[in-house]
């Protein structure tokens, strides 16, 4: 055994250090499904901007229709640092609540479990949400603390648990933070998903996603749920650098949407100065959706004219695309 | 059910409970965390040390305590301590000391780690055994080995690519929860650091968890202005009153017995 396939395998084995995709043979790019993902790019300067209406354009560019549907708002809140921006902004949950309300949403309910901090409101309230988002206290569940129910073969398990909430829904939107990230590269719409795994089960962090794999557990994820999901990039101020939590706040100035989470995700990489191909859930997840640019229709901005390369720490900077 | 304790209009209710609770234990000694859950987990440790403040010590409540010596953190396997040798992974983590997952099979983080460093210490005396000495002492030195560059405690993973992660003050609280009966000037910083987190904090759990924590300690903790417990939420409600000047913290001591308030 090579040093370096050694430690891919030690690497896979612990706390959440341990599945550095680095260490990792990426696996074989699939073609994908047939046909094409539409992707909407749509500008937004600041959180001060009429998010409801670039929304409503964005959802309309990408035709999903919410009529009579339970909606899962997912946030992306991980952990609250005044001096960088972790998590989805309050704007964007509150934008995005209006606008799934308007749209004939039978109810629009709100969900995270943070996998490092057990006190979810308390960390709800310094992002904010709790002050901007109407009846936040009502409509929010704390998936680290829901009722749960088993599914079947789950990412080679005979059974895992998610919260009854997330199973009840009939759409989740990854209302995800366009962010850098230490073990996956970049964290964005599917990542986000890591958040629906209950704590209460699986601890915190949720130790298990690490033993799965980081990338296979966000492919599994994604495979279980994403046929159900929206996403919704808060790209407005992203993060840079030592991502998810100590990177750097660094504009971007969009909103990225689509129902194909995958092809949402490698338009997010290269709006970020990433190659998504070289980024190994990505390119496990290709049979989910597609990453390349001639199976996605991007509607909206052109990534040309919105891209902005994020810094990348030392051990990703090979990620960055040509 | 511990916030509860000893209070005699709660006697019925809590023996209804633990008689739920029981029903919860599996084969090989271990709890499950709820009815819908099939495996036993960390948890487990909570269910020792209720069954040791109620003052149950059957054959049960044995298999629970030998199920939680057989537990240890996979990182202490014999790869990661090769690789951890090496520096082939990422984190500065000393994998040389067996603490306590969250799951089987997973590695050792700061809360089941020190919950079971409670449970393990309050049934001591009854076992007198080498392997629940050795395993104290051990969970003691990977929750010291785990301590953040800024004095506390975060889940359990301080550095990753040379970059300092920072502490919480719930796991700040509960690692000192774990270290009761150290040497009081080893922990004299970390004392410190909790006693910052509590003025600082907002979160009315993690200020719970230091209460409990620095009381156990034997620290004089000033009662909170606030309500003391007003929380709908119960498992918050039970964690403050238990970290109350009035409440049950005594029962997380290793001397914390059957009596408790009344």
């Amino acid at each position: 055994m090579t040093r370096r396939k050694f430690a891919g395998l030690s690497a896979a084995a612990v706390v959440g250090t341990y599945a550095g995709i680095k260490l990792q043979r990426p696996p074989k790019l699939s073609d994908g499904p047939a046909g094409k993902s539409a992707v909407a790019i749509i500008r937004a300067r600041s959180y001060s901007d009429d998010l409801v209406s670039r929304m409503l354009q964005g959802i309309r560019e990408c035709g999903l229709d919410v009529r009579g549907k339970r909606v899962l708002l997912k946030p992306n809140l991980v952990e609250f640092d005044a001096a960088t921006v972790v998590n989805t902004d309050a704007a964007v949950i509150v934008a995005a609540l209006e606008v799934f309300e308007r749209l004939g949403a039978r109810e629009v309910k709100i969900g995270e479990g943070p996998g490092h901090r057990r006190d979810t409101l308390d960390l709800a309230d310094d992002a904010r949400y709790r002050a901007s988002v109407p009846k936040f206290d009502r409509i929010f569940t704390d998936l680290n603390r829901d009722d749960v129910s088993p599914l079947p073969n789950f990412a080679g398990e005979s059974e895992f648990y998610f919260p009854n909430t997330v199973l009840g829904a009939d759409l989740i939107v990854s209302l995800a933070k366009m962010k850098t990230h230490h073990w996956a590269g970049a964290t964005l719409s599917m990542k986000n998903f890591f958040g629906v795994v209950p704590g209460s089960v699986y601890g915190w962090p949720k130790n298990k996603l690490h033993y799965l794999g980081i990338s296979e557990s966000i492919v599994a994820l994604n495979r279980q749920f994403g046929s159900k999901a929206f996403a919704i990039v808060d790209g407005i101020i992203g993060m840079e650098g030592n991502g998810p939590i100590q990177g750097t706040p660094k504009p971007a100035g969009v909103l990225v949407m689509g129902r194909d989470l995958v092809a949402v995700d490698a338009t997010c990489a290269r709006v970020m100065g990433i190659d998504p191909e070289k980024m190994t859930y990505l390119r496990m997840a290709a049979d989910l959706g597609h990453i390349h640019t001639g199976r996605i229709e991007q509607r909206g901005e052109t990534i040309a004219s919105v891209r902005t390369n994020f810094a990348l720490i030392d051990q990703y900077k090979d990620l960055r695309l040509a | 059910m511990l916030a509860l304790h000893g209070r005699r209009e709660s006697e019925g209710d809590l023996d209804r409970a633990w008689k739920l609770l029981r029903s919860w234990q599996l084969a090989d000694g271990s709890f499950r965390p709820s009815g819908e859950v099939k495996d036993g987990t960390w948890v487990t440790a909570h269910a020792v040390t209720l069954a040791s403040v109620r003052g149950v010590n059957d054959a049960s409540v044995r298999s629970s305590v030998d199920w939680l010596l057989r537990e240890v953190g996979a990182e202490h396997e014999v790869p990661m301590r090769v690789a951890s040798f090496f520096h082939w992974i990422p984190t500065k983590l000393d994998v040389s000391h067996e603490g306590w997952p969250w799951r089987s099979g997973n590695a050792s983080w700061i809360e089941p780690t020190a919950q079971t460093l409670v449970a393990l210490k309050k049934v001591a005396s009854q076992y007198r055994s080498a392997d629940v000495e050795h395993r104290v002492r051990e969970g003691e030195k990977l929750v010291l080995s785990r301590r953040c560059s800024d004095g506390g405690w975060n889940c359990g993973n301080p550095n990753v690519y040379n970059f300092d992660l920072p502490s919480y003050p719930e796991t700040t609280g509960l690692a000192l929860l774990g270290l009761q009966g150290r040497n009081e000037q080893e922990l004299a910083g970390a004392l410190e650091v909790a006693r910052q987190f509590r003025a600082e904090t907002k979160s009315s759990l993690a200020k719970a968890w230091l209460q409990i924590a620095l009381r156990c300690h034997g620290q004089q903790v000033e009662t909170p202005a606030e309500k003391a417990w007003g929380s709908s939420d119960i498992m918050l409600a039970a964690v403050q009153a238990l970290g109350h000047p009035e409440g049950n913290y005594r029962l997380f001591g290793a001397g914390g017995g059957v009596g408790g308030r009344t």
